[in-house]
């Protein structure tokens, strides 16, 4: 790839130059040796202690309610719920909960043996404060659909909800809850929680230390003390190197340099890349009065031809270094995403044939097929300055026109892709734990609403499988309906129905471990690299024989 | 009593200048973040963007009155700035100025000794090339400073880091403090030790303007009729340069030196990032990044007093250093 090649070349042009840098300043570094030794100490820091590298800095702090812990664990504080490796609902602060007939009525029954770090025990009243001020923090955490919440008694935190919505579950899951004794506006620096951890100490802009918390109520991790260094994902790599971190993310171009101690582990997502089409006709403007619509791509055959013929594991192999795996939807593997819409990929004459029968032929003779005089030709945008996006683009485009298709592949800016997002083809990324993202994407509510649904894709009766999966009482009841949206025999979303996606790859995220540490059975990772894998840190451990 | 008031309309001239060039270059500032293409919206949100409807969306355009129109927005900023308040930055969620001092210190530090030994470093350079013009040691200094001076900073520190942090293992890859210590265990070695690449990398890249500098000026001065005579009288090398050139070439390195101070502020940003520094340079490319204004508009005006001060420095010790200039101020 690009971005290997450029540093191997940058090393060897500046080979000579720092060879002499090196001679010139040998004699500037005579505190060597002191370095050395805390180096040597650092590298062999107790069994119960660790030293990460997995993520950018949560630079607003570590406060739930204004967004703290949405990916991977809150680690400080504690869920109602939480999802198991499988991505199943596991008690967590709850030990209960219930939905009412109607959907609009969530009942939690909590545990009465929690204490805060601090001591003090935790309440309903907590809960109820956590949700009150997340709601009114104007932050990334979305409770526009709860009426209101309520503590009857000091166990039971009672949800009122505007409109049922089974996806409810996922704020249950990810928002942290603070304590209303000892919240205040110096709270996201100085966390108190009833989380597995506790923080010690915060260096802004390089590192968070935090220790066990003693009052925890459940599974103890082996670890007594871990340090988070929030490094560049090129200063992660070279700690790597030097050996003085125990875990580290790092992009898939690193992937191929091998670091001594270390191992390269591989975890699967749903961090995907897909290919968004315009479905309605040109000519149309979107609700912030851009243009929209595509002759071709709202051409069903077309879309469908582009999905089959697209050797997705070619992708995985050439873009990605063989680190991902094809993508056949938005929700690959997870509990709601529907297994039959898998399909045989790399198949042109399959893609020629569809378009013979959709009416699109070569006339002209130029390898791109035509249907009433128009060429089968539009663009695929892509955020420029995103390697992997690119690279993904270009493949799709080359496989297309194996089949006839012209697929132009232009670099945008986010601002510049945003305004030209409703007319042509986007090469877009998502991925997440909450059924609600398939909900965002496809329904004809959220038609060219931010991201979401830019394509103004409509189908009366995947809206109609969708609400009733937003109605059902339970994550467990609605996801046959979120199945039958995406491909109910007759018509969905999926390939085989409109086809209002080509979904690519789902990029694995890839981490440096040191050799011997056990970082468990990690569940699928949503999009976003890097917090997800502390979503188990209790399982961790180091193997017997290591260190 | 003349020099007294004197140098009391200088100085209020001086501030008046400053205070219009803030005006100026924090308008200027915020019209360039109005034009940019970060969506500050977005750049809030970040990756969680999956999760934010559209009610959500405007909940926080008004949290942070991103609906008011840009005029009005500049204004009040303004309006708080008047009264000390810089407002409180959108990624940190924390007051400006908390932001701005935090950080000042550590840049601070590492600029102050990058800037004092590529000083040094460069000025002896500069020196020493002219002194022993068109020999091996000239051209290999000249040859140095060429080749520093056309190499971009965040390069130099890569590979410093490469070579000193990852092969060698001598030196800290990052930080300014070491991992996983607690606060009250970090001694002053430890943070001069985290701090040796980074000012490093800043002197390295900063000597190259100076000594070349120097050493023109002092090839110029070598080639005057006076050294010519002070040659015929017999004297040579370290004595002939302290008798007649060192004065001659301090004033115009001096001046360079401070007028650096701009280019030392932009190095500290990549010297920072390379090596994640927690100066003001890391913030400033998250505020730039991520379209956050009050952040933004209070670095601008802190690099801004900085640079000034840099420019201000070296104007008031010309004055004592050459007693002529004290001079053509009074005219």
């Amino acid at each position: 790839m690009h971005g290997i090649s450029w540093r191997k070349r940058s090393s060897q042009a500046g080979l000579s130059l720092l060879l002499l840098c090196a001679v010139g300043l040998a004699g500037c570094t005579q505190g060597a040796s002191s370095v050395q030794e805390s180096q040597a100490l650092a590298a062999s820091h107790p069994r119960d202690e660790l030293v990460l590298a997995v993520g950018t800095e949560p630079e607003g702090g570590f406060d739930p309610t204004t967004g703290w812990g949405q990916y991977g664990s809150p680690l400080f504080q504690s869920t109602l719920l939480k999802r198991d490796a499988k991505l199943q609902l596991v008690n967590d602060l709850a030990t209960d909960y219930s939905v009412s007939e109607d959907g609009l009525t969530w009942t939690v029954s909590l545990r009465d043996d929690v204490k805060f770090s601090d001591g003090e025990p935790l309440t309903a009243e907590d809960v109820k404060f956590t949700f009150e001020t997340a709601a009114s923090s104007g932050s990334v955490i979305d409770l526009t659909n709860m009426a209101k919440v309520q503590a009857p008694d000091s166990t039971t935190v009672v949800f009122t909800l505007k409109s049922p919505q089974s996806t409810f579950i996922s704020i249950l899951t990810t928002l942290g809850i603070v304590p209303e004794h000892a919240y205040g506006s110096d709270y996201a620096e100085h966390p108190v929680g009833s989380g597995p951890y506790k923080l010690v100490q915060w260096d802004k802009g390089q590192q968070a230390i935090v220790e066990a918390n003693e009052q925890y109520y459940g599974q103890k991790s082996a670890f007594r003390k871990l340090t988070f260094l929030y490094l560049d994902e090129d200063a992660a790599f070279a700690a790597a190197q030097a050996g003085s971190v125990d875990i580290a993310a790092i992009p898939a171009a690193f992937s191929k340099q091998q670091v001594s101690g270390m191992t390269l582990e591989s975890v699967k997502t749903v961090d995907n890349r897909g290919i968004m089409f315009p479905m309605q006709p040109a000519g149309g403007t979107s609700a912030d009065g851009f243009p929209a619509g595509n002759d071709v791509t709202s051409d069903l055959a077309i879309r469908q031809a582009v999905n089959v013929a697209i050797d997705r594991n070619a992708l995985v192999e050439g873009v990605l270094e063989g680190h991902g795996r094809p993508a056949y939807s938005v929700s690959d593997d997870l509990p709601w995403g529907n297994p039959d819409a898998v399909f045989a990929d790399a198949d042109v004459q399959e893609a020629q044939r569809i378009l013979t029968a959709g009416g699109w032929a070569d006339t002209d003779g130029d390898g791109v097929v035509e249907k009433n005089g128009m060429d089968a030709e539009f663009n695929l945008l892509y955020f420029a300055g995103d390697l992997t996006r690119q690279s993904l683009a270009l493949a799709a485009a080359d496989m297309a026109a194996q089949a006839g298709i012209k697929i132009n592949v232009e670099g945008k800016s986010r601002e510049e892709t945003k305004k030209q997002a409703y007319a042509n083809a986007v090469l877009f990324g998502w991925g997440s734990h909450d059924p609600l993202e398939t909900y965002n994407l496809y329904s004809s509510t959220h038609k060219g609403e931010g991201y979401y649904n830019v394509g103004l894709y409509s189908n009366p009766a995947v809206d109609s499988w969708m609400q009733q999966a937003l109605q059902a009482t339970s994550e467990e009841a609605a996801l046959p309906f979120w199945q039958k949206a995406e491909w109910d025999g007759k018509t969905g979303f999926s390939y085989q129905g409109d086809a209002p996606w080509a979904w690519l790859v789902n990029i694995d995220h890839l981490y440096l471990v040191k050799d011997g540490l056990n970082i468990g059975e990690q569940q699928i990772h949503p999009h976003g690299h890097g917090w997800p894998v502390t979503s188990n840190l209790e399982e961790w451990s180091w193997d017997d024989n290591s260190k | 009593m003349t020099g007294i008031l004197e140098w009391g309309r200088y100085v209020g001239v001086k501030l008046l200048r400053l205070l219009s060039l803030l005006a100026g270059v924090s308008v200027v500032a915020f019209i360039l973040m109005q034009f940019s293409p970060v969506d500050p919206i977005e750049a809030y949100i970040g990756g969680d963007m999956i999760r934010v409807s559209a009610e959500q969306r405007s909940l926080i355009e008004e949290r942070w009155g991103l609906n008011d129109p840009p005029a009005q927005r500049l204004f009040t900023w303004g309006q708080a700035l008047l009264q000390g308040d810089l407002g409180t930055s959108m990624i940190y969620r924390q007051p400006v100025a908390d932001i701005i001092q935090e950080r000042f210190l550590n840049s601070v530090a590492l600029m102050a000794v990058a800037w004092i030994l590529s000083g040094l470093i460069g000025f002896s350079l500069g020196v020493v090339a002219a002194m022993k013009r068109e020999s091996m040691l000239d051209r290999l200094i000249c040859w140095y400073c060429y080749t520093l001076a056309s190499t971009p900073v965040f390069w130099i520190a890569l590979l410093l880091l490469m070579v000193f942090g990852v092969w060698l293992g001598w030196l800290p890859v990052g930080l300014g403090v070491p991992a996983g210590m607690a606060a009250d265990q970090v001694t002053w070695t430890d943070r001069a030790i985290h701090m040796v690449l980074p000012a490093l990398t800043l002197s390295l890249t900063g000597v190259a303007a100076i000594a070349l500098h120097t050493r023109q000026k002092l090839l110029d001065v070598l080639d005057s009729d006076y050294i010519l005579f002070a040659r015929a009288r017999g004297e040579r090398g370290v004595q002939l340069f302290r008798r007649h050139g060192f004065r001659h070439v301090v004033l115009p390195a001096l001046t360079l030196q401070f007028a650096s101070f701009s280019e030392l502020f932009g190095g500290a940003v990549l010297a920072e990032q390379v090596f994640s520094y927690p100066g003001l340079g890391q913030a400033t490319v998250q505020a730039g990044l991520r379209g956050d204004v009050p952040l933004l508009l209070g670095l601008v005006l802190c690099s801004t007093i900085f640079v000034f001060t840099g420019n201000l420095l070296a104007d008031i010790l010309y004055r004592f250093i050459d007693p002529r200039m004290k001079e053509e101020l009074l005219t």
